[in-house]
């Protein structure tokens, strides 16, 4: 049994009106992974954040012991002399400035003149990229020139750099296609036989089964259960600690008799306008029927998000194609074109591009229907018809807060997607895109979010869903379209779509 | 004016002993002008007189009128460098139609559409169209207009002498009707706050009590004191009256109106403002074509005020009225901010400007002295936000 490194005993967190921490305990030993699991707002991002200093001693009750000594830090600084590093779901390196330079940021090896050493910092990041066996990763690359899931090499390699002995990874894998989790695992077993202590904060059950030795859950701000061995407990058992009951049925799928085409899209193409001559989407066609749920999946970087954004006039200038809706032929310029013809987009990207973080749950759910609540010439708004439509959105989507005036950046990332939810609901659409809305999210809202679809299609809205995750796709869709490289490359009905076959076609390789 | 719903604070809660130094923290340019002016007014006999304030608020109407504008503009997160020439330009402009004969009640609305509404669309159409800086374009604009206006003169003075002018800037709305009119607002501004009380409460919206104690005794002290300056000596000013009235719809606009939401979103996130279907071109536009319209409602109204034109009239003006908007507590990043702040940024600098030239202070301490509070009212809007 190896040593333990890190315990925290007793540890509770108040925010004003909220307990979000109430007695934590846990321990993580050397040369381990650590599953840090619980559902979204359950604490977890709140008790990594009294580990590495964010929330300082004071500011918590509770003890912190590494390797059976006491700290306490005043700021992150200290966390990180210590030996703590913790890589973020929001990368944090400079993406104009080569690997070497992100790794040894502010602490370049310099001549006895203070002049900075290239050739000796890139040489020694060159011997840190080895030590992990990273031969894809040059140090003089430029971060921006590189994927999601190299630059989250670059930032385990600059922990490592800052001698960092524990290791916590907040959803690292939530951006990174297929193989480049299988690198990350591959490293994170590399970590694992050299000592490392790793927390791993992660929703992917599978993930977990693959990569965690033990694994704790947090619900509520409370620890339930002990510091479980993986062995001795099945998934299952692992979402009734998360979630407090069992789910039974993590796809609520209802079987609809699929009606008339509604939108069809015809050769749409995206180019792309920082490689000219390149494409992101080339030449897709596609139909989608009234009282479907159409799936689209592939790898990230595929075009699924380009091809939908395309039909929704996100970016005319590059984007040629027909879109016919109820058969007839639309001419959209912009988002607006597309929202007054009856299309709704719900963006992969809550952050950037679906909320207004610090505007309230009213401002951002009536955004993009101010017209229906607002005199035609003036466009002065009727404050009490919109409190009546937002309070009604907010009590059918049970979104949990305390009014409708609450700012949406204070709400977990399950209700701000509610928000979204309702925002676009309002705009009454015919055809509702949904572009990874599940991702981020816990499983109670997940399921909740499914169910609403159901009831969509049931109302006779015709619904695209953008997912990564294949059982979501499988679970949900009537019918799969697979890109690859920017073209539709298969079709799959309900019945026959299996996850190796999406997969071959996904990955180019059917 | 009614509550600024929009911008409420973020509801975290605050324990009891911290209320107060909330209290500051969120009002500080209302406390500072408040201390400013009691101050002053021991500090001299001369500043709180009525003859004084009315001077003082005719003063700041000019600077008010544009601040309101840039306010919409800053909320954005654009700005505009070019309300000075605008206002230098469109002071020449409409008064050198008045030498060549065109009566006051022509030469101003086309000055208003011509060089407001021009400049505006110009500075909009590159900004909105080419997503080039606004910065850049309006720090051109300041050296064409600044241009335009020197070309037009030829360097020197234009002088007019019309009765019906010299109202806009000069005149004054007899003393009966002012306080009518006051007496009048007053009402409404109370019935407004009574309503959306109500209205909130009837959907179980939690009410800021603090937050609307401030508001309705600030609004009421306000009216009381306007009373006491006005109904005292002469009555209303002109300016003061056209500025009321544009703060007013400038608030209202952007509390109430789908053009406020707009421009919230788009400076709170443009790329979710356009993906929510906001023209964002369009919204940019109207906002730069606003703030050069009011830029040149001001020139003219300090032409009028001064029965003539300089082409240099008007010159740094645009650092005031930012200067104004960012003491006000709008961030200059875009998406947070109000009218209403704005308006206490302006009378701060206005009661600033005037004490101290009642002092006596030399006109170069003036300008350090302002400089300095402009960088302590960021600096302290700042610290605020990073707590």
């Amino acid at each position: 049994m190896s040593e333990v490194v890190l315990k925290m005993q007793g540890i509770i967190k108040d925010f004003p009106g909220v307990r979000a921490l109430n007695n934590v305990n846990f321990e993580a030993r050397s040369g381990e992974l650590l599953a840090l699991m619980g559902e979204n707002g359950a604490g977890k991002s709140t008790l990594m954040k009294v580990l590495s200093g964010v929330w300082p001693y004071p500011t918590y009750e509770g003890d912190i012991y590494l390797r059976g000594e006491k700290v306490q830090f005043s700021n992150t600084k200290e966390a990180e002399a210590a030996g703590i590093a913790i890589i973020y779901q929001e990368l944090n390196l400079i993406p104009g400035l080569t690997v070497a330079e992100n790794i040894f940021l502010d602490r370049q090896f310099t001549d006895s003149k203070g002049k900075i050493s290239w050739s000796k910092t890139f040489a020694e990041t060159q011997k840190i990229l080895d030590d992990l066996g990273i031969s894809d990763i040059r140090p003089t690359d430029l971060v921006q020139n590189i994927t999601v899931g190299k630059q989250q090499m670059v930032e385990i390699a600059k922990a490592l750099s800052l001698k960092a002995d524990i290791l916590v990874l907040d959803e690292p894998t939530s951006a990174l296609t297929d193989k480049e989790v299988k690198d990350l695992f591959r490293i994170i077993r590399k970590l694992k036989a050299d000592g490392v202590c790793m927390c791993y904060i992660s929703h992917k059950m599978e993930e977990i089964e693959q990569v965690a030795d033990r694994v704790a859950v947090l619900r509520d701000g409370e620890t339930i259960g002990d510091v479980t061995p993986i062995a001795d407990i099945t998934l299952d058992q692992i979402i009734a600690r998360m979630v407090g009951r069992d789910i039974k049925d993590m796809f609520p799928k209802v079987d609809f008799k699929p009606g008339e085409v509604t939108l069809e899209v015809n050769n749409l193409t995206v180019s792309n306008p920082d490689l000219p001559g390149t494409y992101k989407v080339k030449d897709a066609s596609f139909v989608a029927r009234k009282g479907e749920i159409l799936g689209i999946s592939g790898l990230m970087g595929a075009g699924r998000t380009e091809l939908v954004e395309g039909v929704f006039g996100a970016y005319p200038q590059n984007t040629t194609g027909e879109v016919k809706l109820n058969g007839k032929a639309l001419y959209i310029k912009s988002p607006r074109d597309a929202i007054d013809a009856g299309i709704a987009l719900l963006t992969e990207d809550r952050k950037a591009l679906g909320l207004f973080l610090d505007k309230s749950i009213t401002f951002n759910t009536t955004i993009s229907s101010l017209e229906t609540i607002s005199s035609k010439v003036l466009g002065i708004i009727n404050n009490q018809q919109e409190r009546k439509v937002v309070k009604d959105y907010v009590d059918q989507l049970g979104v949990k807060t305390p009014s409708i005036e609450t700012v949406i950046g204070t709400l977990s990332g399950g209700n701000q997607q509610k928000v979204i939810l309702g925002k676009w609901l309002n705009s009454k659409p015919d055809v509702f895109i949904l572009d990874e809305p599940t991702r981020g999210i816990d499983i109670g809202a997940k399921v909740e979010i499914y169910k609403l679809l159901n009831e969509l299609v049931n109302q006779g809205v015709t619904v695209i869903m953008i997912s990564s995750e294949l059982p979501e796709v499988l679970g949900m869709c009537d019918r799969i379209l697979v890109m690859c490289e920017g073209e539709i490359v298969s079709d799959f009905e309900r019945d026959k779509a299996k996850k190796e076959a999406i997969m071959a076609y996904a990955t180019g390789s059917a | 004016m009614t509550v600024d719903s929009n911008v409420a604070g973020v509801g975290l809660g605050i324990s009891k002993e911290n209320h107060l130094l909330n209290f500051v923290k969120n009002n500080a340019s209302l406390i500072a002008l408040i201390v400013l002016v009691v101050g002053l007014s021991f500090a001299d006999d001369a500043f709180f007189t009525e003859r004084n304030l009315s001077n003082l608020s005719r003063q700041v109407t000019i600077i008010g009128i544009i601040a309101v504008g840039m306010t919409m503009v800053i909320l954005t997160a654009g700005i505009d460098l070019s309300v000075g020439s605008v206002v230098g330009l469109s002071a020449v402009a409409c008064t050198l139609m008045m030498q060549w004969g065109v009566p006051a009640a022509l030469a101003v609305p086309l000055t208003l559409v011509i060089v407001g509404g021009g400049i505006g669309l110009w500075n909009g159409f590159w900004i909105a169209k080419f997503n080039i800086p606004p910065f850049i374009i309006t720090l051109g604009m300041l050296t064409i207009a600044r241009g335009l206006a020197l070309t037009l003169t030829n360097g020197s003075s234009v002088p007019v002498k019309d009765n019906s002018f010299s109202i806009i800037g000069g005149g004054y709305i007899p003393p009966m009707a002012s306080s009518i009119i006051l007496i009048a607002c007053a009402a409404l501004a109370v019935y407004s706050i009574f309503r959306e009380v109500q209205q909130s409460a009837a959907h179980g919206v939690q009410v800021n009590k603090q937050e609307l104690y401030v508001n309705g005794a600030v609004m009421l002290s306000g009216f009381a004191l306007a009373f006491y300056v006005f109904t005292g000596y002469k009555g209303i000013p002109v300016p003061v009256a056209i500025f009321a009235a544009i703060a007013f719809a400038g608030i209202y606009a952007l509390n109430n109106t789908r053009f406020g939401r707009r421009i919230y979103a788009l400076g709170g996130n443009e790329d979710a403002a356009r993906l929510s279907g906001i023209n964002t071109v369009r919204t940019k536009m109207v906002v730069y074509t606003i703030i050069s319209v009011l830029a040149a409602l001001a020139g003219i109204i300090l032409a009028s005020r001064l029965n003539g034109a300089s082409p240099n009239l008007g010159t740094m003006f645009e650092l005031d009225a930012i200067a104004a908007v960012v003491i006000g507590g709008t961030s200059l990043a875009g998406g947070s901010g109000r009218v209403s702040g704005t308006i206490i940024g302006a009378l701060l600098i206005g009661v600033l400007n005037n004490g101290m030239s009642l002092l006596g202070v030399v006109t170069f301490y003036q300008l350090i002295i302002k400089g300095l509070i402009i960088i302590l009212a960021v600096w302290f809007d700042v610290m605020q936000k990073n707590k």
